[in-house]
């Protein structure tokens, strides 16, 4: 066998282009699988960065007790089911007794309640804004690692008196200003000070609710106050002393919380590892699911591609003919029938990536999804492109190889 | 030794009663050099016999010796390569690829054989030059009259210089003179030594043959060699027998004479007089039309 040529690249590209419609169609139908494959795995491979990014920016030795049970584990303890439902909003378990609880384990150095109070502020004379208020107490700069970029936070002279610290986004978009110090707002008919901001927390959000540069941080006590006691805690955070001791502090604050809730398990302490682990087994299943359809429709593009070759080789018959007559092999046949089935598909491959790049940039500007290309998926695409043209384009350029020279010649 | 030696060769088609013997026990030698014109009439197995002796077809049955040594038993990709560089095919539908100019349609075989691309366009631009079509080098086949378009194919026939030249009436679609063209560069090629074969129904072009073989229903009833520029002795006879001209060529010879005959070509829709005088006009002339076939 002679190595493909230039010549016969070129050959492919000429009779590609005479059948403009079914090449299209064909190349087409390869786009649309290899921008859905790769657009897919980006957005979950952004998705994972983005959630392990929020999980790892609380700092990795954060334990986090939340209300319910977020994962269902079997006698050996795997993880068997997951409630994939936002922290914020539960009916909450947990109480004001288990804050002391935890914060008087063995080993935790403070223990910080994290409560949503849903409700709008006002600013001055402007119209009343949603924005999520969330009680907390003094030591939340120090268990999340955040520091704070003016102002200073709440400590336990005036943690029972109406300031906030705002995040970044709402000094922008609500206050209108970088450094809203000493600004005024209501919330549920109180008047309340920005006493600081905190700094840009670098993880882009995945959802609204759950950022924090949106968010604004009022006392604890002052949430509680209120709400009339009635907002439920959503989360604690414990940071043990011993930031190597994470495992042992984790399954003492949960021995504990057992306790004082008469051995009902309605709540979960997390660690950030198992957070991590959580949230991948569901995304890494949403991907497979997501994957297998994105395959589906390069199998019907390969399909395609087989559809025009068979055609392509009905359509030639006589050019089959002609060149046998003047010297083709079998395999010289076959060979120009797959090179045409390869750069048609790694035309697709190369038009698809480059679309995934826009895809990309669009998800990127439009929405908060930010996806990752990766080099791997890259070479996966390009790779899949051209095993689709040999396989799907071998059975016709097959066909084409064992046509009889004499009947192709008389083929009309 | 005869570059082409068939022994008691046939070809059947079919199965069980409905068998069509193509050929039937044909043993035929032809030496190097030998220009041979083979005629007879439609379905005599003429192009079954073009096709074996060109490795396009197997026979079913006998012996086939090329250049001394038997091909029946080659496999395929080994018959591509002998045919490849031994024999050029000449068509009567010309069969270039409407897609590639008539260089790289002329390139095409050196590309089989695996020779560079800079080198087989050189070649092929060679060749080319040979059968007078160098200005017509990257033209597309359809851009070409017939006579123009019949060169090309001889080129690519031509271009890996093989022994053998087969061309099934390579006249067929093509008027006398381009008919004349095309039949002097096959005595050209015949001149340089190769063999050529050549399928006919007109005996005039016998005249450019060594050899001429008579075949009816798969058998050759008639094999005589000929002085080269004479016209064959037998296919003398069948020029005058043999009905040569069709309907089509009926027609064309009644508007010929319309065109011929003054003052009636302003009276065209008088259809009736019109008729009267095609008629008479061709029955009296009707020989010229035949002696000339």
């Amino acid at each position: 066998m002679t190595l493909p040529h230039r010549h016969d690249i070129s050959l492919a590209i000429r009779s590609m282009r005479s059948r403009k419609g079914q090449s299209f169609l064909t190349v087409l139908g390869i786009v649309i699988g290899i921008v859905a494959v790769v657009s897919i795995v980006d957005i979950s491979q952004g998705v994972k960065h983005q959630v392990s990014g929020q999980i790892n920016q609380l700092g990795k030795d954060l334990i986090t007790v939340r209300p319910g049970q977020l994962e269902n584990k079997n006698a050996a303890g795997i993880i068997t089911g997951l409630n994939i439902l936002s922290p914020f909003g539960n009916v909450s378990t947990l109480n004001q007794s288990d804050i002391n609880t935890v914060a008087s384990t063995n080993g935790v150095k403070e223990a910080v309640p994290l409560t949503a109070v849903s409700g709008q502020i006002t600013v001055l004379d402007q119209s009343p804004t949603d924005a999520l208020v969330i009680g907390t107490g003094d030591q939340l700069p120090d268990a999340i690692d955040q520091n704070l970029a003016y102002g200073s936070f709440f400590n336990s002279s005036n943690d029972t008196t109406n300031v906030a610290i705002i995040g970044q986004s709402v000094a922008e978009n609500i206050f209108d200003e970088d450094i809203p110090l000493g600004h005024q707002f209501s919330f549920l008919g109180q008047q309340f000070i920005v006493q600081g901001i905190f700094n840009q927390f670098d993880t882009a959000p995945l959802s609204l609710n759950a950022n924090f540069n949106n968010a604004i941080f009022i006392p604890f006590s002052v949430a509680e106050q209120l709400t009339n006691d009635t907002s439920p805690i959503d989360e604690i955070l414990a940071k043990p002393s011993n930031p190597n001791n994470v495992n042992n502090v984790a399954s003492s604050i949960n021995t504990n919380l057992l306790k004082a809730h008469r051995g009902q398990q309605d709540f979960s302490v997390l660690r950030q590892d198992q957070s991590l682990a959580v949230t991948n087994s569901v995304l890494n299943s949403l991907t497979d699911l997501i994957g297998i359809i994105a395959g589906i429709s390069l199998l019907v593009g390969g399909v395609g591609i087989m559809n025009v070759t068979l055609v392509s080789v009905t359509d030639r018959t006589r050019e089959i003919g002609i060149r046998k007559a003047i010297g083709a092999t079998n395999r010289q046949i076959l060979d120009q029938f797959i090179i045409e089935a390869v750069v048609m598909s790694s035309t697709g491959g190369v038009v698809g990536i480059l679309l995934s790049f826009l895809v990309d940039y669009i998800l990127r500007v439009t929405t908060n999804l930010q996806p990752i290309i990766t080099w791997q998926i890259l070479i996966i695409a390009t790779g899949v492109a051209l095993v689709i043209g040999v396989v799907f384009g071998a059975l016709p350029a097959f066909q084409a190889s064992r046509k009889d020279p004499i009947d192709a010649l008389r083929y009309e | 030794m005869p570059i082409i030696e068939l022994r008691d060769v046939s070809k059947l088609y079919g199965f069980g009663d409905a068998t069509t013997v193509a050929l039937d026990e044909v043993s035929l030698a032809i030496e190097e050099g030998e220009f041979v014109a083979i005629m007879g009439p439609s379905g005599s197995g003429k192009s079954t016999l073009m096709n074996i002796i060109g490795l396009l077809d197997r026979a079913t049955h006998g012996n086939y010796l090329l250049n001394g040594r038997s091909v029946d038993r080659l496999r395929p990709a080994r018959r591509a390569k002998v045919r490849r560089d031994t024999v050029g095919f000449v068509f009567q539908t010309f069969n270039l690829l409407p897609r590639l100019t008539v260089l790289e349609n002329v390139a095409l075989p050196l590309a089989y054989r695996g020779v560079s691309l800079n080198k087989r366009l050189k070649m092929a631009e060679n060749i080319l030059e040979r059968v007078g079509l160098q200005e017509r080098e990257y033209y597309y086949p359809g851009q070409l009259s017939s006579g123009q378009t019949q060169s090309a194919s001889i080129a690519r026939a031509l271009v890996n210089n093989p022994k053998i030249i087969i061309a099934d009436e390579p006249t067929g679609n093509l008027d006398s003179a381009s008919s004349r063209l095309v039949m002097e560069l096959f005595a050209d090629i015949h001149r340089t030594g190769s063999t050529v074969l050549l399928v006919t129904h007109n005996p005039e072009l016998t005249r450019y043959a060594s050899r001429v073989v008579y075949m009816h229903d798969g058998v050759i009833i008639h094999d005589e060699k000929t002085a080269l520029g004479e016209v064959a002795q037998t296919a003398r006879q069948v020029m005058y027998t043999i009905p040569t001209t069709t309907m089509e060529d009926d027609l064309a010879g009644v508007s010929a004479l319309m065109q011929a005959i003054p003052g009636l070509k302003n009276r065209s829709k008088k259809s009736k007089k019109q008729k009267k005088t095609a008629k008479k006009h061709s029955h009296n002339r009707p020989p010229r039309k035949k002696v000339k076939a």
